[in-house]
C-alpha cells in the first residue's frame, strides 16, 4: 500500500500519528465493539447506525480526499479501487464497490465490526441489526469521493449483515444523505490544543518502549482477509474522529435528552478504557514481541505502569506520562497530548467539566493489571478474567482533576485505592 | 456445599461426579455434591442446568408432550449427565463420567432421585419477585455482564439505584426491562 504509507505522518513529541491529515490510533476488536455497543444503548439501534454512519462518512471522505490526490487518481474506478484496498490496510475488511454517481451497492467479506461481533458473541447472542456502519459509511464517502461528488449527497445503509448471520455483508448506497455540517477536525486543528510535551517519572525508559513500539506497528502486516491480528486481539489502524464523533455526539444527546443516565453513559466510554487496555494492553505486555523488545515481564507494579504509558504513546493515543506512581496506593498520569481533547475543543468549543473518558479510565486500568494480574503465572486475558477485574474486583477510584477539554493546559487523572 | 443425604445418595454410585438440587422455578442450586477434588461452581452449574430443563419442559408442553417423567440426557465428550424432576420444585442432576453407560446413568439416577426426594423437606415454594429473576436472568446470559446493569440503566432511563434494587421495581418498570432484556439478548421475549 504504497499510497496510504506515503501520507503516514506524525507529531512525534506528541505522540500523534496521521494520514494525510486525519488522526488514526490503534484499537482492538473489543474496545471497538464495546464502544459502538454504547452507542447503540444510548440510541437505539437504528439511530445509532445513523450516527455511525454519519461520523464514519466525515471521517473517511477526509482520508480518503486527501488520498485520491495524493495518489494522483483522476477517474472513478482508480479512485474506487484505491478506497478498496485502504480498508484492509486499516484492518477492516474488504469492500467490493459497485457504485456510480448515483450510488449502488457494496459487498464486505470479512468486514472487522460484522465479523469480530459475531466471534465473539455470536455463539451466546442472536444479533438483529447490523453492525458495520463503519464501512456503510466508509462506502458511502469512497462513492462520493471516486465521482466528486458534494459532501453527504449519498447515504449508506447495511440490509445484510454477517453479524446476524447473513452469509455476506450487503450495504446500500442512495442518494441523500443531506449535508455534514461538522467542521473538520485535522492536524492542524489538532496542534492548536496540545501543550508542550512534558517528561514523567521513568521517562527515558517509557520514550524506548514507545519508539521500537511504533516501529513495530509501523510493520503490521494484513492477513489475506484484510484483517489484522496481533497480540491476540483483531487489531483497526482506526480514525481517531470516528470515535471522538460518535462518542461526544452520543453523550451531548444523552445529556440533553435524557440527563438522568448522562452519568451512565459517561461510565460506560469509560468502560471501554478498561476494555482496551485489559486485552490490547495486556495481550502487548504477554506477547513475545514484549519480550523480544523489553525482557520478560518480572510482573511488578512499576513495570506495568511504565510499560501501559509507553504503549499507549505507540498506539498513538499521545503523550502521556506518569506523574507520580506509589505502588499500592496512588497513580497521577497526565497527558500534554492525547485524541480526545483536541478533537472537543475544536468540534464543540470549551467543556464545563472534564471529558477525557477514555485517558481517564485507562489509568485506572493501568493500577488494576498492575496490582490484581499475577503476570508471573502467565495468565489467559480471556473474559473470565475481565469479569473477575472488572467487575467484582476494581479496586481504583479515579478523579480528572484537569483537563484539555475544559480549557486547562493538560489533562490529569488521580487514581487512588477505593475508599482511601 | 453437601449434606448427609445427599453424600449418602450418591455413596458407590460409580463413575458419578456431581449431584446438583436445583429450586425451580428460579434455577437456584438448593444443594450439591461434588466429588473429591472438583473445582465446579456449583451455583453456576445447578443454574444453567435449572435453565435448561426449564426450557426442556416448556418445549414440550407446547408441542403437547410433556409428562413428570420427561428426563432430559445429555452426552457430552466428557460425561453424560441426566436431569429429571425431583418435584414440580426441585430438579435433579446427575453427572457421571463419559465411560458409564447410560443405562446403568440412569438406573442410578433413578435410586437416588428417591433417596433424595425423601429427604427434601416440603414447603410452599415462594416465588422471587419477576424484577429480580429479570436481573438475574440478564446477569447469567448477557454478554459483558460487568456492564449488563449499566446497560440496562441507558436503554431504559432507569437510574442505577433503582435497578440495584430490582425486589422493589414497578410493574411498568419491570416490563421494559424485561423488553430491554430481551433486546440485548437478541430474544422476541423472555420466557421466564
Amino acid at each position: 500500500m504504497q499510497h496510504i504509507e506515503q501520507l503516514l505522518s506524525a507529531l512525534p513529541e506528541h505522540d500523534l500519528t496521521f494520514l494525510g491529515s486525519a488522526p488514526y490510533v490503534y484499537h482492538c476488536h473489543h474496545f471497538n465493539l464495546f464502544h459502538d455497543q454504547t452507542v447503540e444503548d444510548a440510541l437505539g439501534e437504528d439511530e445509532a447506525f445513523s450516527v455511525r454512519a454519519q461520523a464514519a462518512h466525515d471521517a473517511s471522505r477526509q482520508l480518503l480526499s486527501e488520498l485520491v490526490k495524493s495518489a494522483g487518481a483522476e477517474t472513478p474506478a482508480e479512485r474506487l479501487e484505491l478506497a478498496a484496498a485502504t480498508l484492509p490496510w486499516m484492518g477492516h475488511g474488504k469492500l467490493e464497490l459497485m457504485t456510480d454517481a448515483g450510488g449502488g451497492r457494496a459487498r464486505g467479506s470479512y468486514l472487522h465490526y460484522g465479523f469480530t461481533w459475531r466471534e465473539k458473541y455470536g455463539s451466546r447472542v442472536r444479533r438483529r441489526h447490523p453492525a458495520d456502519a463503519f464501512a456503510a459509511g466508509y462506502a458511502a464517502a469512497a462513492t462520493e469521493v471516486a465521482f466528486s461528488l458534494a459532501p453527504g449527497s449519498l447515504r449508506a445503509t447495511e440490509p445484510a449483515c454477517f453479524a446476524c448471520r447473513e452469509p455476506a455483508c450487503e450495504i446500500e448506497i442512495t442518494e441523500g444523505g443531506g449535508h455534514s455540517d461538522a467542521s473538520l477536525v485535522d492536524k492542524e486543528a489538532f496542534t492548536q490544543h496540545v501543550a508542550a510535551p512534558a517528561e514523567g517519572v521513568e521517562e527515558a525508559a517509557v520514550a524506548k518502549i514507545a519508539a521500537g513500539l511504533k516501529d513495530f506497528l509501523r510493520g503490521l502486516d494484513g492477513d489475506e482477509r484484510g484483517l489484522l491480528q496481533g497480540f491476540g486481539v483483531y487489531v483497526t489502524r482506526h480514525l481517531a474522529n470516528y470515535y471522538d464523533q460518535t462518542a461526544y455526539d452520543t453523550i451531548h444527546r444523552v445529556e440533553k435528552e435524557r440527563p438522568q443516565v448522562a452519568g451512565v453513559v459517561e461510565s460506560l466510554f469509560g468502560e471501554s478504557g478498561h476494555v482496551c487496555v485489559f486485552y490490547t494492553f495486556g495481550g502487548i505486555l504477554a506477547s513475545p514481541e514484549w519480550e523480544a523488545l523489553v525482557g520478560p515481564l518480572r510482573g511488578e507494579p512499576e513495570e506495568i505502569v511504565v510499560g501501559c504509558t509507553a504503549i499507549a504513546r505507540g498506539l498513538g493515543f499521545g503523550h502521556w506520562t506518569i506523574g507520580e506512581l506509589v505502588p499500592g496506593e496512588r497513580l497521577v498520569m497526565r497527558s500534554t497530548s492525547n485524541y480526545e481533547a483536541p478533537f472537543y475543543r475544536n468540534r464543540y468549543g470549551r467543556s464545563e467539566k472534564p471529558r477525557c473518558y477514555f485517558f481517564s479510565n485507562a489509568a485506572r486500568a493501568f493500577m488494576q493489571l498492575a496490582h490484581k494480574v499475577d503476570w508471573s503465572k502467565r495468565p489467559r486475558l480471556d473474559d473470565a478474567l475481565y469479569q473477575s477485574l472488572f467487575k467484582s474486583d476494581l479496586a481504583w477510584d479515579i478523579e480528572m482533576t484537569r483537563c484539555q477539554t475544559r480549557g486547562d493546559a493538560l489533562t490529569e487523572v488521580v487514581v487512588t485505592r477505593h475508599g482511601s | 456445599m453437601s449434606t448427609d443425604y445427599l453424600a449418602q445418595a450418591a455413596r458407590d454410585v460409580p463413575s458419578l461426579r456431581a449431584v446438583f438440587v436445583t429450586a425451580m422455578p428460579d434455577c437456584l442450586l438448593y444443594d450439591s455434591w461434588l466429588a473429591e477434588g472438583s473445582e465446579w461452581k456449583a451455583e453456576e452449574i445447578a443454574s444453567y442446568l435449572g435453565d435448561l430443563f426449564r426450557a426442556n419442559r416448556e418445549g414440550l408442553k407446547a408441542l403437547g408432550s410433556w409428562s413428570t417423567e420427561m428426563q432430559v440426557s445429555i452426552e457430552s465428550p466428557e460425561y453424560n449427565i441426566l436431569l429429571k424432576e425431583l418435584r414440580s420444585d426441585f430438579v435433579l442432576a446427575c453427572v457421571f463420567d463419559r465411560d458409564a453407560a447410560l443405562g446403568m446413568a440412569r438406573l442410578y439416577t433413578q435410586r437416588m432421585l428417591q433417596r433424595i426426594a425423601a429427604a427434601l423437606p416440603s414447603f410452599q415454594v415462594e416465588e422471587r419477585p419477576r424484577g429480580v429473576r429479570v436481573m438475574d436472568f440478564l446477569n447469567r446470559y448477557a454478554p459483558d455482564p460487568h456492564a449488563v446493569l449499566l446497560r440496562v440503566s441507558l436503554r431504559t432511563g432507569l437510574p442505577m439505584e433503582q435497578l440495584q434494587r430490582p425486589e422493589a421495581l414497578a410493574l411498568d418498570h419491570i416490563a421494559q426491562i424485561e423488553k430491554t432484556a430481551a433486546g440485548i439478548l437478541g430474544l422476541e421475549s423472555l420466557n421466564i
